[in-house]
């Protein structure tokens, strides 16, 4: 299968691909892209912070009025202008009748929402929030601290407490992650290792989509144009398949290790300076996994794609014969997004063994929490053995499929190809 | 010596058996015709021979062993769809078919220089396939089927396509070719070309081998009771008679096909008797399209 044919192929491939115009561009506009992907997210999610909110505080106790007033005064959301606030003060008997005042303001969103703190709260802890839109989510974690401290200083207030008990009480409790694994120290967790855990899944997820898909074009294209034959008749099928699957397998790890480059320097040097819990965990040995499980991916994946344009002779039914493909890079990849929240779910830990999922989760995974090197390596072996039994499967199709041309094949005419010997 | 032969082929497709049983042998040095109709398994037959296709029974014999690699090797092949890499440059397209057969380095460059200078495309080599006429395109594919000094050439309906100028070019590449010794195979529906170029040929009809010799072997053995005639008058006559086979009219001439051998001399006489006004009464020529009427039957209509 490798000879000087297969190798004239591979050398074929890298010149057109690695000097190719489209080659250089994704170089550069992916990163560009997953940086704008990154801060389109980061927009969105601090515009739902940025925004205006008008409050009304009620209560029928002046005390608790005053003292939440002061608190909101010194969040730093008041202090940039994002939260504004005034207080009113209302009997309980009355607050019905207040609130029907203020219905309209609150329907037309003059007032974001009134928020109802009887003196009750003073031992029930209860209050109540009136709003056109109830699950503000991010207004209640900008005000409820600030009510919260304003009840406890209250409450604490007739007690014999000294400021340093009430100091406590006031204080929320602060939950830091640390990581347990085998090395010596237990390393404080940041968010690092969660965005590198996204920005790889993510990487892999579109380097694989796209290589898969313009390999099934390049070989619909050569289908369509006719060199199939010509060179069928300087080269066997396999050795076409194997040339032409290689050939983009190396230009695409070579675009993978441009892209991994800034990471890498990351890692080794200190010519980068990010926040430290913004930095990920990980050993430089992480990098050079990623990009070999990077390249049995694409080996199985283009393999696949590669068959699929043989079955077809034109770019549309080529697309239409493609999804269950698309499903099995994309599945594994919402898998693996997945494990942002919990990486130890039992799905997380089967589809990190199983193939074709593996290769896109057992790499997540392992950014995520500590895999135990056996599973790390049945993962390898399992993706191997099915990339072997792919490759002979791939090259039966392809072989009859290649020179197929006219009438859209039928999936059952495929598997009859299968089941052909030579 | 044969060069080639084919033994017992047999190519089946879901049902349809396109090849079936052909055998035929290609003698070194000569210039050989695969003829027949289109859909008659020319193109299958030539996959085969190169190995391309997988037959479902028979093998091909290169030289007297099984054909393997090493026969793709010292093949040229001009398949009947041409195709090129469209983003490469002429020059680099080139050198890698070559490279494909084993070909490479300085020799190869020399030889495709030489070739793009002879056939006009000096000034191109540097162009991309896309950018070129589709008659130049046409005479990339003849250097990239001859640019490795094949000893084979299989050339799969090579002047469907052609303009004149090219059909000429490919003309002088073939007697080029034969006079170097290489065999040459080549497939055509079109009869005229098989006549003037064959040395022997095979004719194949639904996927069956009807014919197979050199040519002049051929022609010598159906021109003894073959007339072809021009005359003024009415020959109906003829169509009952006991002396004809069949008349088959062909516009400017009709060929007339005796039962028997040497009754031709029978046959002029049966004409002058029925003042028949005869122009020309030509007994040894027969063309080969009248061989395959005569064979594959008179459905014919998509050969000459």
């Amino acid at each position: 299968m490798f000879n000087r044919r297969t190798l004239a192929i591979i050398k074929r491939e890298l010149r057109t691909k690695l000097f190719s115009k489209s080659f250089i561009l994704m170089t550069l506009l992916v990163p560009l892209f997953m940086i704008l992907i990154f801060s389109i997210q980061y927009f969105i999610h601090s515009m739902s912070d940025e925004q205006r909110s008008d409050i009304i505080i009620v209560s029928d106790s002046d005390e608790i009025l005053n003292k939440v007033e002061n608190e909101i005064f010194q969040t730093s959301a008041f202090k940039s202008g994002d939260l504004t606030s005034r207080t009113e003060k209302s009997e309980i008997n009355n607050f019905e009748s207040k609130l029907n005042q203020l219905k309209s303001d609150l329907i037309n969103q003059r007032v974001t929402g009134v928020v109802f703190i009887p003196s009750s709260a003073l031992q029930t802890k209860e209050v109540k929030y009136y709003s056109a839109n109830p699950n503000n989510s991010t207004l209640f974690y900008k005000i409820k601290p600030s009510i919260n401290k304003a009840l406890v200083e209250i409450y604490f207030s007739g007690k014999q407490l000294t400021q340093e008990e009430i100091k406590f009480a006031r204080k929320d409790v602060d939950i830091s992650g640390f990581r347990v694994s085998s090395d010596k120290e237990v390393a404080q967790e940041g968010y690092g290792n969660r965005i590198a855990m996204v920005l790889f899944s993510f990487l892999l997820y579109m380097a694989l989509l796209f290589s898969g898909s313009m390999t099934m074009n390049a070989v619909v294209e050569e289908k369509s144009n006719k060199i199939v034959e010509v060179l069928l008749s300087s080269a066997s099928s396999t050795e076409l398949m194997a040339g032409k699957i290689l050939g983009t397998v190396i230009v695409e790890l070579i675009q993978m290790a441009i892209w991994l480059s800034p990471m890498f320097l990351l890692l080794t040097t200190s010519w980068f300076f990010i926040p430290a819990e913004f930095m990920p965990q990980m050993s430089i040995g992480y990098i050079f996994y990623f990009l070999f499980n990077y390249g049995l991916a694409l080996i199985t994946y283009v393999a696949l794609y590669a068959t699929v344009g043989a079955i077809f002779d034109n770019p549309q039914d080529a697309q239409s014969g493609v999804w269950p493909l698309m499903l099995l890079i994309m599945i594994p990849f919402f898998i693996a997004l997945g494990l942002e929240s919990n990486s130890q779910t039992s799905l997380a830990i089967i589809t990190s063994l199983l193939p074709f999922a593996s290769l896109i989760v057992m790499p997540a995974r392992i950014l995520m929490v500590e895999v135990p090197m056996w599973q790390v390596l049945l993962a390898i072996v399992i993706n191997v053995v099915v990339l072997i039994g792919i490759f002979k499967l791939a090259g039966k199709i392809y072989r009859i499929g290649i020179l197929l041309t006219g009438k859209k094949p039928k999936w059952s005419e495929v598997f009859r190809w299968l089941k052909l010997s030579n | 010596m044969n060069a080639l032969e084919v033994k017992n082929l047999t190519k089946r497709f879901s049902g349809l058996t396109a090849v079936d049983n052909a055998s035929f042998s290609v003698s070194e040095g000569s210039v050989f015709g695969l003829i027949g109709r289109n859909g008659a398994g020319k193109t299958t037959t030539i996959r085969m021979m190169l190995n391309i296709y997988f037959p479902d029974e028979g093998e091909v014999l290169f030289r007297g062993k099984k054909t393997e690699q090493d026969f793709k090797d010292i093949v040229g092949y001009l398949p009947e769809e041409r195709g090129l890499y469209k983003k490469m440059k002429v020059i680099d397209m080139l050198l890698f078919l070559s490279e494909l057969k084993g070909k490479k380095g300085n020799q190869v460059l020399k030889s495709a220089n030489y070739y793009l200078e002879r056939f006009e495309l000096a000034d191109r080599k540097n162009s991309k396939v896309e950018d070129l006429s589709k008659g130049n395109q046409q005479k990339i594919q003849f250097i990239g089927t001859i640019l490795h000094d094949p000893d084979f050439l299989i050339f799969d309906e090579p002047f469907s396509g052609l303009d004149p100028i090219n059909t000429n070019l490919l003309k002088e590449i073939i007697l080029e070719m034969k006079q170097k010794g290489k065999v040459v195979i080549f497939s055509t529906h079109l009869m005229e070309f098989a006549e003037k170029m064959c040395d022997s040929i095979a004719m194949i009809d639904k996927g069956k081998i009807i014919l197979n010799g050199k040519l002049n072997d051929i022609k010598a053995k159906y021109a003894s009771r073959n007339v072809s005639l021009d005359y003024q008058g009415n020959i109906s006559f003829l169509n009952n008679h006991s002396l004809v086979e069949s008349v088959e009219d062909f516009g400017n001439t009709t060929g007339i096909r005796l039962k028997n051998e040497n009754t031709d001399q029978q046959l002029l006489k049966l004409l002058i008797e029925n003042n028949i006004a005869i122009k020309k009464f030509n007994v040894d020529e027969i063309s080969l399209y009248e061989i395959f009427i005569s064979l594959a039957g008179k459905e014919v209509t998509d050969v000459q």
